[in-house]
């Protein structure tokens, strides 16, 4: 995945530029907004939205409603942080969360955890499950010290990803620089954040706060600041440099001390590269097992009908997940197939998923040559089912389930019951208005 | 804190009575419901109520809405787990959460947790910030304000429990099995219950000490089997409990739970336990301590003499930076904690002055309360500040760094009052 230009940042270069006279700059950005009003891009279902069209931005989790894969982040601008308004924001279907540098679900990131977000405009505003804004929200002064681009309207979210995995994907390291201990228990980390194989360019540094409740991870071990201090790694009391000691952090933010608007917290240090494989491995196999028995996500590409209800389904399979899950769908194996609303809920389950899906068989298992979008896997399957069942339409999104996966009951709060419209399409209207 | 009879459950034991007449059981079914009826024990705003009128139950965690102090429980006893639809729930301001054998907000309990809880009936139900239930039922009860909630490490823990582990089974795949084990008294004796199977993954964390370890790891070190069964010879731990999909209509185990972590030694569970100390005092310091006014006492121009209880399950350590003669400063909050102000800073609006006393109750403590009251002379007293009113405390030594935007209402009647209506009706 490669960094991408935040959408409308052509617009800022022009406002910084010095050279241009106050008409003609005046004449530009105007020019610039109407054509974002006019033409603004919104994904379309059915089609992975290009990564280099989502706007970027980092902001701490506050509020989580997991089955309905949507909840809310106190977005970083350049004002107050404290007095940021948590931002609702939905998971597109195909919305990739990362955690610990592996594949998660939204109830799997802890509440307070800066994340890392990539977001569209919402797809179809009239069934948004959050708040829909103006399409220029982003470049809009929230007033009140708070600045801009605390609220954009791109709150359809196709990546988030806390810390660690951001940096894993970005090939980049923290270097801790310097510690400065208080009273044995809390102080300052100075790090930079650069590429983990070196650079030329000079990065900048970041203060950060820790507490006693912050962890530190090596191989196995999990420790505590006191036991680091017990090492002499860490002094009880003052200064140590550190002399840029590769690590990976896990930030959070807390109210800060010294009158500072916005500086973010430790809550975690991998020490070493075992230590963080651990914790991918962990996560790992916490996600597989939560997709084995909601089954796998994936969009109807094409529906060719036979008779007496029989159809051949072509469909991709979403993106972002293990390997091995993948691997289990394999050509001449049986599977099911069953319809979802864009929040991946099961559209049955009172009896399973299961009791109302297509059952059949994969024809065909391919996988498209190159890098596919981010969202998508790549993988596509044909899938012959004896009676299809409405919801299985081209654009539609489907959960499937290859025959050795687990055939268990989901939660009530994750499958529709009567299809109800409430349930089917989420009201926004549980977000409090600040 | 001792064990106390479920409401009703006389009720019950009347009904199953089957040594009476049709007659008179019914009739004595119809009293009992009278009492009920005219009579439900509700908890009062400034009075910390008794725990024996308090309900029991159990259930997974669902659904968290931290900053107003709720979120959703399934809750056990239907007869299919995962059809059960989360039932809301409050925590009363005096509401105690515990986590790995520690203090806790609601925040840090991993949603998925199962939850051991205790109850009463909404306190004021026109201001309540979850649905009233008028008719409740095993897993849809009245009582959905929460005095207590732990898990399972720390029930154990409070109750003097540990669990044995009798056997492991592992599949050939090495990503799953089961695990059968009792729980039962620390130090033996009655109250032994009966064994559960339960399943384990290999997202199940086994903590050894400082070590983190999966199942792979006690495979390579010949604890357990590749695959199989081995006996484990009833090794006492303690167990983190969680509810995975399992069973299928047809296929039923029986609402089987899940085992999300494993202590296997004290000094794993302690850790632990430390580590939640400290992420709960952190939090309790830079949003103070919360206490219920118990008098106020005018003076002239503004000054008065606030008598307040602090709440209670906090570490120790916070209470003891309240001590006499220190400064301290006392802020106005609402039933869900929430600060009243906070765009400035919390502390902005609150009021100053030395702490005059410090007592401790010597006589039982009720469920809620710390039993610590202290007294403050304030120089300048804020609406707010009433006897029965809810207010945070600092010391000054504790910290005022500006706390969130979602943490403080600014005195907005839907920030103050959250209406129920964001949770599902299913």
């Amino acid at each position: 995945m490669k960094r991408f230009i935040v959408l409308g940042s052509s617009f800022l270069v022009l406002v910084g530029s010095v050279v241009v006279t106050a008409h003609s700059a005046n004449k530009e950005p105007r020019t610039t907004n109407n054509e974002q009003q006019t033409t603004p891009f919104r994904p379309e279902a059915g089609k992975f939205p290009p990564l280099e069209k989502a706007h970027a931005y980092r902001g701490e989790l506050v509020f989580v409603d997991h089955a309905n894969r949507r909840g809310s982040i106190r977005v970083q601008g350049s004002g107050m942080f404290f007095r940021n308004d948590p931002h609702p924001f939905a998971l597109l279907p195909y919305g990739i969360v990362s955690y610990h540098g592996a594949p998660a679900d939204l109830r799997d990131i802890p509440l307070g955890t800066v994340l890392h977000v990539r977001a569209f405009l919402p797809p179809d505003p009239k069934i948004s499950a959050v708040p829909v804004l103006p399409v220029d929200n982003k470049s809009k002064d929230a007033n009140h010290n708070r600045g801009t681009g605390i609220a954009p309207a791109e709150n359809h979210v196709l990546l988030l990803e806390d810390e660690p995995s951001h940096c894993q994907r970005e090939c980049l390291v923290w270097k801790l620089k310097e510690v400065d201990v208080t009273r044995g228990r809390e102080g300052m980390i100075v790090a930079t954040r650069e590429p983990k194989q070196g650079s030329d360019a000079k990065a900048t540094e970041e203060k950060m706060t820790f507490d006693a409740a912050t962890r530190a991870w090596r191989g196995r071990e999990r420790l505590s600041i006191e036991e680091l201090i017990a090492e002499d790694a860490w002094p009880a009391e003052g200064k140590k440099s550190l002399g840029g000691q590769a690590v990976l952090l896990g930030i959070t933010w807390r109210p800060t001390p010294d009158g500072i608007f916005t500086r973010f917290h430790i809550s975690d240090i991998w020490l070493d590269d075992a230590a963080m494989q651990r914790a991918a491995r962990s996560q790992t196999e916490t996600h597989k097992a939560f997709i084995r028995s909601r089954w796998m996500a994936a969009w109807i590409d094409a529906v060719e009908y036979g008779k007496f209800g029989r159809a051949t389904i072509t469909a991709t399979l979403f993106g972002g997940m293990d390997d091995s899950l993948y691997a289990d769908f394999k050509k001449g194996t049986s599977a099911t197939m069953n319809a979802v609303e864009n929040n991946l809920k099961h559209t049955h389950g009172a009896y399973g998923p299961w009791h109302m899906a297509s059952r059949g068989t994969l024809l065909d298992v391919t996988k498209a040559p190159g890098n596919a979008p981010l969202g998508s896997s790549g993988i596509q399957i044909q899938f012959e089912t004896d009676l299809i069942i409405e919801g299985i339409r081209p654009g539609r999104v489907v959960r499937v389930r290859p025959g050795n996966w687990p055939q268990v009951q989901v939660p009530r709060e994750e499958y529709l019951d009567n299809n109800t419209a409430e349930e089917r399409f989420p009201s926004p209207a549980i977000f409090p208005r600040y | 804190m001792k064990r106390f009879l479920v409401r009703g459950s006389l009720f019950f034991v009347v009904v199953g009575a089957s040594i009476a007449t049709a007659h008179a059981a019914n009739k004595e079914q119809r009293t009992k419901n009278q009492e009920q009826e005219s009579a439900p024990f509700r908890p009062e705003a400034w009075k910390f109520p008794p725990l024996e009128k308090a309900k029991a139950y159990t259930g997974q965690l669902a659904f968290v809405d931290h900053a107003n102090r709720r979120g959703s429980i399934r809750v056990s006893g239907g007869e299919l787990f995962h059809s059960t639809a989360p039932q809301p729930f409050a925590m009363l301001p005096y509401g105690m959460a515990r986590y790995h054998g520690a203090p806790a907000d609601l925040r840090d309990i991993p949603l998925g947790t199962m939850l051991h809880g205790r109850f009463y009936l909404p306190p004021d139900p026109d201001s309540s910030s979850v649905p009233v239930i008028s008719r409740g039922d095993v897993t849809n009860p009245a009582e959905n304000h929460a005095v207590l909630l732990e898990d399972e490490p720390t029930f154990c823990l409070r109750e003097g429990k540990v669990w044995k582990l009798k056997e492991v089974e592992l599949l050939k795949d090495n990503k799953q099995g089961m695990i059968v084990a009792s729980r039962e008294p620390k130090d033996g004796g009655e109250g032994k219950e009966s064994e559960q199977r339960m399943t384990i993954d290999a997202a199940t964390c086994i903590w050894r000490g400082r070590e983190k370890l999966g199942f792979e790891d006690l495979i390579a070190e010949g604890l357990w089997p590749a695959e199989g069964k081995k006996s484990l010879g009833g090794l006492t731990v303690y167990l983190g409990i969680t509810w995975k999909p399992a069973g299928t209509w047809e296929r039923r185990v029986g609402n089987r739970l899940h085992i999300s972590d494993i202590w296997l030694d004290e000094t794993a569970m302690q850790r632990a336990t430390q580590h939640q100390i400290k992420v709960h005092r952190e939090l309790i310091r830079t949003r103070w301590m919360p206490a219920f006014v118990d008098a106020v006492e005018y003076g002239k121009f503004g000054e008065a003499t606030v008598t307040a209880t602090l709440f209670g399950g906090m570490d120790p350590a916070l209470y003891a930076d309240f001590k006499e003669g220190v400064g301290g400063q006392m802020a106005v909050t609402d039933a869900n904690l929430k600060h009243s102000e906070g765009w400035v800073s919390h502390s902005h609006m609150a009021i100053k002055g030395p702490v005059l006393d410090v007592t401790k109750q010597d006589k039982e403590v009720p469920a809620g309360s710390s039993g610590i009251t202290i007294r403050m002379k304030v120089d300048l007293i804020v609406e707010g500040i009433r006897p029965g009113k809810i207010v945070r405390i600092r010391p000054m030594n504790w910290p005022d760094d500006a706390v969130p935007r979602e943490e403080y209402t600014g005195g907005k009647k839907e920030e103050r009052f959250p209406t129920p209506a964001i949770f599902p009706k299913y």
